[in-house]
């Protein structure tokens, strides 16, 4: 069969799909470059929604950081090889003004980043200190700050969620909360329901109208009702405004454990929107070879269709950790899975984690990753960088603990940002 | 279908996926974390979803597997490989369960088509001969020609060797609805293309592949690789259908066969002849601002062709209709859903389920208030008209060539039979 090679050339070709590929590309359109991203799907898809930019330091401590900016210069005192001490505490507010007004353009509204962290909620009835939530979720956080009467709604069928184990969980901090549970119209059969099917019938309106009566019958005397993510995928705002409207009554949502919505709207919003803008976007698809050549960098991979080629002046390494294939876990070590860049890790596995799981102090492996420079390009085995060519972001860079420092997506965008920037440069002087 | 199948012998389900894992990849890895279940309309059919399948296949608990009828509900549209962190293929596992199926067990109508097919040297699932499609053919021109001066030498050719296009033909519009093959000839003499039918094997549809039977499959696929071969044309381009496409094209490097010419695909060439202005459509004609929303057959963009396609789908749809005039379903492009009318289900009988699978392409649709839906797929357009009407939706279903011959002016009255009233007198010879 004669079939013709996909050959591609491009400004800026970045190598994954999780929020820190993503961020870069964003950024990427911003300045006008052409841009190719490819990547299997990312942990993005698991994400909350919230966007954690610094919540807990030092980790020990154990005190949620009201004030992140402020946590930042301590941490970049403390840490001075975190890859939050490359990057300026402005130029970061302006990745996270740029990345969430791309987002909301996108139509997945999310909250101005300010100056504090907001307590959001988890699935578990805990708080979590984030910088930018969606606008779907915000009134839960207001709700609580009131300690207003809220009622949580729990769906019959639906795994991973319950009303009553958030309740019991913040009863004594919040006393006029309680808990329901219902039957999702037209899913009653009592099998398991998963909220992406549910979010996505609530683009319907006539299925709205369905639901919202369903909530004005539950709602008691609460002035708010909480609610499992399941307002809509696409355009999530619109929905629940118009869920609002229909019942009278101010609604949020709560994350839900994976397969969760609030991931699913930011990778179809990304994967519909920037091949609209000219973006060439391989999803779901790794990268098999990166060979550099004189006048830029070849990148080969394999779609369902067959053999692809990308030639980029400039390469974001945004492949992430050990979930998403940018690290792997070898008997004798940690390994940069593409490029076989040097790891910064732990001597030996049996460093890798302390006797016991929550030791206050982490463990060493999670903070194993790849080295950069100040313009975010990773270092090779002398220590120089490994190209003019590369630069990196995201979990993959080393000298972060981004689970336990709440931190993963605050150093996805600014890393993304700063990558970007550099890349910009580079190709800048090379014309 | 009929009970639970004896099958023997057992697949061994895991050994079988071990096989098919990416390099690299390891079902070790696999989260459980159900993305592929969420995403899938056939979850909770038969008591069965994607994630259940594949843990099952793990812990070796083949009879189960091997004898499911969940099967057939799933129409192996690779959403579930789609969204997968680890690219796990579990529609690869479902074909191999169909295939140890045995014959007398499985859904009766996939057999028969498969069976008609394997009959005649047409390959037509529908049992149409040769003979009698090259008659409906001649008989059609000519009222073609009839009709509108404008194709007074309007040529169908067949067999005509050399020919830069060999178009395949799905059988339903020779064997149920002859007079929706004019709008494709229309714009093929529009644009100058130079192309042929032929007599053998021209079918597009393929339930042999739906069977699960390989070798059935790659019968069928050597038939009309050996067709397109011996005509010497230089391009293979399915009409508007999405699994024919698939088919052949996956069916070429499965079985490893000898294919002298490219396979295109009839909506990139649309794209293209419009780019090139030699199909002027415009949007003059809908005055009213109708919306139109598009499904992406999965065999044509997911499984095969990808973005590339899916761009081209909204880029043709926009010229037809309006840039505002498209409202995109959700999700879009390689991650829209499968509609359910793919894989055999409409042909296997198992309607109940095929509607339960169906409402998620009904809400899809009904989420954007569209007047119509346009998708150059057949079973895409079956599938999305029996939902459509079964659970109360308004919308109407149309395939691309429709609306391009509507735009130039050149459908004639008796080819908008998927048109509702509102644009049945639109561009009518007085």
């Amino acid at each position: 069969m004669q079939q013709k090679p996909r050959a591609y050339e491009v400004q800026l070709a970045v190598i994954g799909s999780g929020l820190a590929g993503f961020a870069a590309s964003i950024f990427a359109l911003e300045r006008g470059l052409s841009t190719a991203q490819v990547g299997n799907t990312g942990a993005v898809a698991y994400t909350t929604g919230y966007l954690d930019l610094l919540g807990y330091h030092p980790v020990t401590g154990q005190q949620m950081l009201h004030d992140p900016w402020q946590g930042l210069e301590t941490l970049r005192r403390d840490e001075p090889g975190h890859p939050y001490a490359l990057i300026r505490n402005d130029e970061i507010a302006d990745a996270f003004h740029l990345f969430t007004r791309a987002v909301s353009d996108m139509g997945v509204n999310y909250s101005a980043p300010g100056e504090n962290n907001l307590a959001a909620l988890t699935p578990s009835g805990t708080f979590k200190p984030t910088l930018s939530v969606p606008l779907t979720m915000l009134p839960g956080v207001e709700a609580h700050r009131r300690a207003a009467r809220t009622r949580i709604v729990d769906i019959l069928g639906l795994k991973g969620f319950s009303a009553r184990e958030v309740v019991a969980n913040l009863q004594d901090s919040w006393p006029g909360l309680s808990a329901v549970t219902i039957n999702f119209p037209g899913m009653e059969s009592g099998s398991q329901v998963y909220p992406e099917v549910m979010a996505r019938a609530l683009q319907v309106p006539a299925e709205r109208e369905l639901f919202a009566q369903q909530l004005r019958e539950v709602a008691g005397d609460a002035e708010y009702l909480g609610l499992p993510a399941i307002m809509g995928i696409h355009e999530p705002d619109a929905v629940h405004n118009d869920l609002e409207r229909l019942s009278g009554l101010r609604l949020f949502e709560i994350p839900t454990m994976p397969p969760a919505v609030a991931g699913i709207r930011l990778r179809e919003a990304f994967e519909q929107i920037f091949p609209e803008r000219g973006l060439l976007l391989i999803p779901q698809q790794k990268v098999d070879r990166v060979t550099p050549e004189a006048d830029g960098t070849t990148l080969r991979l394999k779609d369902s269709y067959g053999d692809v080629s990308i030639h980029a002046q400039a390469v974001i390494l945004a492949t992430g950790r050990f979930l998403s294939g940018g690290l792997e876990a070898l008997r004798d070590g940690v390994r940069e899975a593409l490029l076989n860049l040097p790891v910064t890790q732990p001597e030996g596995r049996e460093a890798w984690y302390r006797e016991r799981y929550f030791d206050p102090r982490g463990h060493l492996v999670n903070r194993a990753g790849i080295e950069i420079d100040p313009q975010f390009r990773p270092l090779g085995r002398d220590g120089k960088p490994a190209s003019k060519r590369l630069f990196a972001a995201g979990v993959i860079l080393a000298h972060q603990d981004w689970i336990r420092q709440r931190c993963g997506a605050g150093i996805a965008i600014a890393s993304a940002y700063k990558a970007v920037e550099s890349a910009a440069a580079m190709l800048t002087r090379q014309t | 279908m009929t009970g639970t199948p004896v099958v023997d012998p057992i697949i061994d389900f895991r050994a079988r996926a071990e096989e098919l894992l990416p390099e690299g990849a390891s079902y070790d890895a696999c989260l459980s974390c159900g993305l592929c279940s969420s995403g899938c309309p056939a979850s909770g059919l038969e008591g069965m979803n994607p994630r259940q399948f594949i843990r099952m296949a793990m812990l070796g608990m083949n009879e189960e597997l091997s004898t499911t009828p969940w099967i057939w509900t799933c129409t192996q549209c690779q959403r579930c490989t789609y969204v997968c962190p680890m690219s796990i293929d579990i529609p690869a596992l479902v074909g191999m369960a169909r295939g140890a199926w045995p014959w007398e067990k499985k859904p009766k109508g996939i057999v028969r088509s498969c069976q008609a097919q394997l009959r005649f040297s047409s390959t037509s699932a529908m049992g149409l001969r040769s003979e009698d499609f090259i008659e409906i053919v001649d008989e059609i021109a000519a009222e073609v020609r009839e009709q509108d001066d404008r194709f007074k030498r309007l040529n169908v050719p067949i067999d005509k060797q050399g020919a830069r296009f060999f178009i395949n033909q799905n059988s339903r519009e020779p064997a149920v609805e002859p007079e929706e093959l004019g709008p494709l000839w229309k714009i093929f003499d529009y644009v100058g293309a130079d192309w042929t039918y032929a007599s053998k094997g021209w079918a597009a549809e393929n339930f042999c592949m739906f069977t699960g039977d390989a070798a059935a499959w790659e019968e069928m696929v050597r038939k009309r690789v050996d067709a397109v071969n011996e005509l010497g044309c230089k391009v293979w381009v399915n009409t508007e259908c999405g699994h024919s496409f698939y088919t052949i094209w996956k069916g070429i490097q499965r079985f490893g066969l000898e294919a002298n010419f490219e396979l295109g695909n009839l909506i990139s060439y649309y794209a293209q002849w419009i780019r090139e202005g030699r199909l002027p459509v415009n949007s003059e004609w809908n005055r009213d601002n109708l919306k139109f929303t598009i499904q992406d057959p999965c065999q044509l963009v997911r499984k095969s062709i990808g973005d590339p396609v899916a761009s081209d789908l909204r880029y043709v749809a926009r010229k037809l209709v309006g840039e505002e005039n498209v409202i995109d379903m959700q999700p879009c492009r390689s991650a829209n859903y499968c509609c359910g009318g793919g894989g055999g289900f409409l042909q296997a009988g198992m309607t109940e389920n095929r509607r339960a699978y169906g409402k998620r392409k009904f809400d899809q649709i009904m989420a954007t208030q569209a007047d119509y839906v346009l998708t150059p797929c057949h079973n895409c357009h079956s599938q999305m008209e029996d939902i459509g009407e079964h659970y109360g939706g308004h919308y109407r279903v149309v395939h691309y060539w429709t609306l391009i011959c509507l735009s130039l002016g050149i459908l004639g009255e008796n080819e908008r039979k998927y048109l509702g009233p509102d644009l049945a007198e639109i561009g009518l010879q007085s």
